[in-house]
């Protein structure tokens, strides 16, 4: 266990070092923070700034708190997915490449250890951003908008956490498996290409890790059918497991693939 | 202009902290670090003008690792 | 003298091509032995098979009591251009490997400092090694691989990056840490495993072409010659008119091949004495490791 405690450190003085523990929050925050502010002040903007013909009344929707949820998501099911991606694609490719890795692998190191201590630091700060994003959104929704019940916040966001850890595994595997670029490629599919993939073609089946962003909305609806949801929950953590233990053991196959 | 006036800057004012010291830290680590991908002057450039997005991308693509 | 590792048909093969063919030796505790070979010679490869970083394509590789499981753990290893995380500070690195080596966490950090006193890098523990130049970190390298007391230490070119003032204190810190325990390192530069060596390993295109101690290699490969350098040109002539062997003359110096030739010193020394020849200076010279590395290593 002395091993894990060891790595555990070594990533997160990386992580806090290399500064992912700053920006990352601090991006997800600032679009949790635009998204209440901007679908609040945009009306008065629009006609403060005066593009609109005289005379023209521009009918906006009436958004609800609710609804400033949802569209938060689609924020961060775009480019907060990208910026995991991009961020974390590297993670152990990149030390294969750059050769860091190989004065680890030369040690009674073991994999598992390895991967899963990547996998817990990178969890820790995503989720960390993700939760901070969402919760500041929330307090200026309840500013700007309605008062939206915390059960059905906190609800919202242990769904949603389950999908961020699933893309957080995604990126950690195929870094594990593939050169950086080849894993960079992969996971913006996985993540962010086969969401649209599955929206699209996947009207067929209700069951699916990429739907359960969208079901993580379903808490704010009184009458949704959650039955879907609980079966996705349960693949999605499947689908968790069996890639951390793919990771794992592609961490392993590909240690003589480090630069010496 | 009087209704810019109205917008209360007290809720907007977190967001321009948070974007000055996303800036701040950037700009800090590349003058420090000055090892980049590419001409560290460019990703002053980007870091300072490129908004939100200019820290993130520095960040990302911009900081040379190992 | 105990054996610690026996190495047996160690191959290596990428695609079709044999990097490393049927290698075999055997190393002897606390001692020092050299891998010699020009570039591409299968070194690194060898290297990193002993270290659990390569798997092998067959043969093996048996340590003295090891289960092959804990083999990492009784070796240290240095690559040739050995790469740290840039945020860690040298202690935290060498900290960080201790433990990963197995060093229990009390005593960890107190072995990092040890060793990076030892390697003279005791005044720049909380330096960031993102900052440190190739000598510090050859340095750092040799403190990662010897912080948890290995028996076996595998080096990959020591000293063949650094300047000649950093060469001769790596070379002299290696000495100590031979005293303890037992190195295998990879080499072309030819002085240096005269230095310090107990056993030769020649690779040539992955196979092991030649090996044995240097005294060993030496007499095989030695082709003796006693040469003698006269004082005056004439002397030279006069010499060379009454020596019943053949000699060959260059400027005021004669050789004369000890092995064709079947003469001794003595011989040499009566003829010389007996007719009184003025000679500055008389020597049995043997082949240097250069020539017999020029023989067998390349083709």
């Amino acid at each position: 266990m002395s091993g894990f405690s060891v790595l555990l450190k070594k990533e997160w003085r990386e992580n806090s070092r290399n500064f992912k523990v700053l920006w990352i929050p601090i991006a997800f925050i600032i679009f949790g923070i635009l998204e209440p502010v901007t679908n609040h002040f945009l009306p008065e903007i629009m006609k403060s700034v005066g593009n609109m013909p005289e005379g023209a009344d521009f009918q906006w929707p009436e958004f609800k708190g609710e609804d400033i949820f949802s569209s938060l998501l689609g924020q961060y099911q775009f480019i907060g997915i990208l910026i995991i991606v991009l961020a974390f694609m590297g993670s152990i490719s990149g030390e294969r490449k750059n050769g860091t890795a190989t004065l680890l692998y030369v040690r009674p190191l073991s994999y598992g250890h390895y991967f899963l201590s990547k996998w817990l630091v990178t969890n820790g700060v995503v989720l960390g951003s993700v939760w901070l994003g969402i919760l500041a959104a929330w307090y200026y929704i309840e500013i700007l908008f309605n008062h939206v019940d915390a059960w059905e916040v906190f609800a919202f966001i242990a769904t949603y956490s389950i999908w961020i850890v699933f893309v957080v595994t995604v990126v950690l595997a195929l870094s594990a498996w593939l050169p950086t670029g080849g894993a960079a490629g992969l996971a913006i599919f996985a993540t962010l290409i086969f969401q649209i993939i599955d929206s699209l073609i996947g009207t067929y089946w209700t069951v699916s890790p990429w739907k359960v962003a969208i079901y993580a909305t379903y808490w704010f609806q009184p009458n949704a059918d959650m039955s879907d949801l609980w079966m996705s929950i349960i693949i999605t953590v499947l689908f968790i497991i069996v890639l951390i233990i793919f990771g794992s053991s592609m961490a392993k196959r590909n240690a003589s693939k480090t630069t010496v | 202009m009087s209704e810019l006036a109205t917008i209360p800057w007290n809720l907007i004012m977190p967001l321009l902290v948070l974007q000055l010291i996303l800036m701040i830290v950037a700009l800090v680590d590349v003058i420090r670090h000055q090892r980049t991908n590419g001409p560290f002057i460019m990703w002053i450039f980007i870091i300072v003008l490129g908004n939100l997005i200019g820290p993130i991308v520095y960040f990302i693509f911009g900081r040379r690792q190992a | 003298m105990t054996q610690l590792l026996q190495v047996v048909d160690l191959t290596k093969k990428y695609g079709s091509t044999k990097v490393v063919d049927t290698v075999s030796f055997e190393l002897e505790e606390h001692t020092s032995t050299a891998l010699i070979g020009p570039n591409g010679s299968g070194k690194t490869t060898t290297l990193s098979m002993l270290a659990g970083l390569v798997p092998q394509t067959s043969g093996t590789l048996q340590f003295q009591s090891t289960a092959r499981q804990d083999i990492q753990s009784i070796i240290g290893f240095l690559p040739q251009y050995p790469k740290f995380f840039s945020w860690l500070s040298a202690l935290e690195f060498t900290e960080m490997a201790a433990r990963l080596s197995g060093v229990e966490t009390r005593k960890a950090v107190m072995e990092a400092k040890k060793t990076l006193e030892f390697v003279g890098l005791g005044d720049s523990l909380s330096k960031k090694t993102g900052t440190f130049s190739g000598g510090m970190k050859q340095r750092l390298g040799l403190a990662q691989a010897i912080v948890h007391k290995p028996k076996l230490i595998l080096l990959d070119e020591p000293v063949s990056a650094l300047d000649p003032v950093g060469r001769r204190q790596v070379m002299n810190l290696l000495k100590e840490i031979q005293q303890e325990t037992t190195i295998l390192y990879s080499t072309h530069i030819l002085n240096d495993a005269e230095e310090m060596t107990d056993q030769l390993l020649f690779l040539r295109q992955g196979k092991l072409v030649e090996q044995g101690s240097l005294d060993d290699v030496r007499s095989r490969y030695a082709e003796p010659r006693i040469i003698i350098e006269f004082e005056k040109e004439q002397e030279l002539q006069r010499f060379t008119e009454m020596a019943p062997w053949h000699v060959s003359a260059n400027g005021l110096t004669v050789a004369i091949d000890v092995l064709t030739e079947g003469v001794g010193m003595p011989a040499i020394i009566a003829l010389l004495h007996g007719q009184s020849f003025l000679v500055r200076k008389i020597e049995r010279q043997t082949a240097s490791l250069e020539e017999i590395f020029m023989k067998v290593a390349v083709i």
